[in-house]
């Protein structure tokens, strides 16, 4: 009877994990019956997939590329769900991110030891910047940040193609879909794995300590929770959300200066991969806790590298997008279910 | 001059079309309390269904009917996660959103670049049509833009504020508790906006193939879908507004398309952000002009939130 069943305000970890893995199993079904529909054997598949993932050097190394910008963008958009604020903008700041980093890079001549500081300062301001106006909107006038910072990405994606395709396209190789190879790039540490990786990992334990120990962490936990509360407490919110999502900008800008400097190289169309849309469910797969931004990374990670095995048995990248949008709705599903709970009638 | 006025506006009304009905589809469902952020995957559905059925069926009204049939699928599924399971809204909606672009993308290769054989087409108004400026470019459209403009609007309108069903509607979406008190029903109304908003995105992406861009291509929605959830807040979750407003975006995007076609000295790309720019700074614009209309415009109290009966 559903009388006797309770939805729990604070849900255990146990329960989430049981909820997810029964939702990913249900997922993996669905995509298992389509494949096997198409004439394609889901045994094989799923085993090529393993391979080429945890099973091997290669896939390892891919997964931590994968993760390193999705830690970032998570984190990004965790900062802002924390205290009740959604950048679904991510997208557009590591746009921002990665051209100011490529400016930096192809242009300044700086030698590296500088130029790599300067990039990710650089990176982080671009993306600060690029989330500058519907921030201030959002503390100043109540202007719901969801749809302009969303709506900032298109501008970004636009921009970064015509700046990849025209004033900045590369001369030297003529392919005109990209800028030239970055004078500077985060050097390697492991295989193609890069700086980027420790940074990323560094930036997420770092912040977790921050905003559960510092009192900047604490005022904007109360502003967002209750900001007529924290008004009387003598908080003042609105200066506190516009730090909130500059900080949250600025994760995505480093985001898309580690990805153009330590994976791609050079600026291009398209460079941001989806990777901001991907934080915002990265952020919500981990929940209230920071640290478990990085485990929600390489579940995201994991889905990504599978989409990229798939593809190359003429498996379509748009059917890749469609499975990713299933297991992200089962995963909804699945945490929301996890909270019901049978209880024992106490009176 | 005239021409050039004329093509300006006469292409606004048609491209504002498309946004104006997947606005009025996501008011209904933002008025019941849900926020439907899978509109782009919906019209991607829509515009590829559309195709589709009319590549096989030459009939544009049944390729419009297939559209809204999908896109009120696509929208029943996000409402059975969001709203009858609850889960997280922003995420289903996300998720929607992949999910739609990824499936028509993936179903729609075999049309990809292929011209549609039969869209709507324009229909003259006798008598208005011959008016200067505004007769070609108001009166000689199809028959779905004077049905976007003239009639719809008003239905919704009547609809959520003159009809008993419209008040529940909108106290669902203000005080889903006290609703649910005298005996409304909750997730019943709040599923049948939903669905209805993604049967209107579905017609929005049929509109967008069958009469302003006769073809299908991978990503064509291009944010059509969150301009139009954009359009929304702008509008003040008003239907008649969110048409007008449809409109408005409609002739910036016609400016954008105007400096291409005469070659002005701007890249196309930098062109094209104009209608993005132009969406966020008349929903800034006009708040900080007018700082009252905050309270006018305010979104239904419990947007975006899942209604637990437990919970109260």
């Amino acid at each position: 009877m559903s009388s006797s069943r309770t939805r729990l305000t604070v849900v255990p970890t146990q329960r989430i994990l049981v909820g997810r893995g029964l939702a990913l199993l249900a997922a993996l079904l669905i995509v298992a019956v389509t494949l096997a529909a198409m004439g394609r054997s889901p045994i094989t598949l799923f085993g090529l997939v393993m391979h080429s993932t945890v099973g091997s050097r290669f896939g390892l190394e891919d997964l931590a590329l994968f993760m390193t910008p999705l830690m970032l963008t998570g984190a990004a958009v965790w900062v802002g769900i924390r205290v009740n604020l959604w950048n679904i903008g991510a997208e557009g700041q590591f746009y921002a991110g990665a051209t100011a980093a490529t400016a930096v890079g192809l242009f300044t001549g700086l030698p590296p030891a500088l130029a790599i500081p300067a990039m990710i300062v650089a990176g982080m301001a671009a993306g600060m910047a690029w989330i500058f106006v519907p921030a201030v909107a959002r503390a100043w006038l109540g202007v719901s940040e969801i749809v302009t910072t969303l709506l900032l990405n298109f501008v970004a994606s636009l921009l970064v193609y015509y700046l990849a395709t025209g004033p900045w396209a590369d001369r030297v190789t003529g392919a005109l879909a990209s800028t030239e190879r970055l004078h500077v790039i985060l050097p390697d540490i492991w295989g193609v794995v890069h700086w980027g990786f420790p940074l990323a990992v560094f930036t997420v334990v770092v912040l977790g300590v921050l905003l559960a120990r510092s009192r900047f962490g604490y005022e904007t936990a109360i502003a967002g929770a209750n900001p007529e509360a924290a008004r009387y407490a003598g908080i003042s919110v609105a200066p506190r959300v516009l730090a909130v999502l500059l900080l949250s900008g600025g994760l995505a800008g480093l985001a898309g200066m580690v990805e153009v400097a330590g994976t791609v190289h050079r600026l291009q169309g398209g460079i941001a991969n989806n990777y901001g849309y991907l934080g915002i469910v990265v952020a919500l797969l981990a929940r209230g806790s920071c640290l478990s931004l990085i485990p929600a990374a390489l579940l995201m990670a994991f889905i990504l590298d599978t989409g990229i095995v798939l593809q190359t048995t003429q498996i379509s990248a748009s059917a890749v997008l469609a499975i990713t949008g299933l297991l992200v709705l089962a995963i909804a599903v699945g945490d929301e279910l996890a909270a019901y709970a049978r209880v024992k009638k106490t009176s | 001059m005239i021409e050039l006025l004329t093509g300006l506006l006469g292409h606004a009304v048609l491209s504002g079309s498309v946004l104006a009905l997947a606005a009025l589809g996501e008011v209904i469902a933002e008025r019941s309390g849900v926020t439907n952020l899978g509109v782009e995957g919906l019209m991607s559905l829509g515009a590829v269904v559309a195709v589709m059925t009319v590549a096989a069926i030459p009939h544009p009204w049944v390729g419009l009917l297939m559209a809204g049939l999908v896109g009120g699928l696509g929208a029943g599924v996000l409402a059975l996660a969001s709203v009858v399971l609850r889960a997280n809204q922003v995420l289903c909606g996300v998720a929607v959103t992949f999910l739609g672009l990824g499936l028509s993308a993936t179903i729609g290769r075999p049309v990809a670049g292929m011209p549609v054989p039969v869209i709507f087409e324009p229909v003259s108004v006798p008598m208005l049509s011959s008016i200067p400026v505004i007769g070609p470019a108001v009166f000689a459209q199809n028959i779905l833009v004077y049905f976007i403009y003239l009639l719809l609007p008003l239905i919704v309108h009547f609809w959520l504020f003159r009809t008993r069903y419209g008040l529940d509607l909108r106290a669902v979406g203000e005080n889903p508790a006290a609703a649910d008190a005298v005996g409304v029903p909750v997730t019943k109304l709040r599923v049948m906006a939903v669905m209805i908003g993604g049967i209107l995105a579905g017609f929005a992406g049929a509109d967008l193939t069958l009469a302003v861009v006769p073809v299908w291509s991978d990503g064509m929605i291009a944010g059509r879908g969150w301009i139009a959830v954009a359009l929304v807040i702008f509008a003040g979750y008003r239907p008649v507004w969110a048409v007008a407003s449809g409109l408005l975006f409609g002739l910036v995007t016609a400016i954008g398309f105007m400096g291409q076609a005469r070659g002005w000295p701007v890249a196309p790309a930098v062109l094209n952000t104009l209608p993005y720019l132009g969406t966020i700074g008349c929903i800034i614009v006009p708040i900080l002009a007018f700082p009252r209309l905050r309270r006018a415009m305010a979104a239904p109290a419990a947007l975006a939130t899942p209604y637990h009966r437990t919970g109260r």
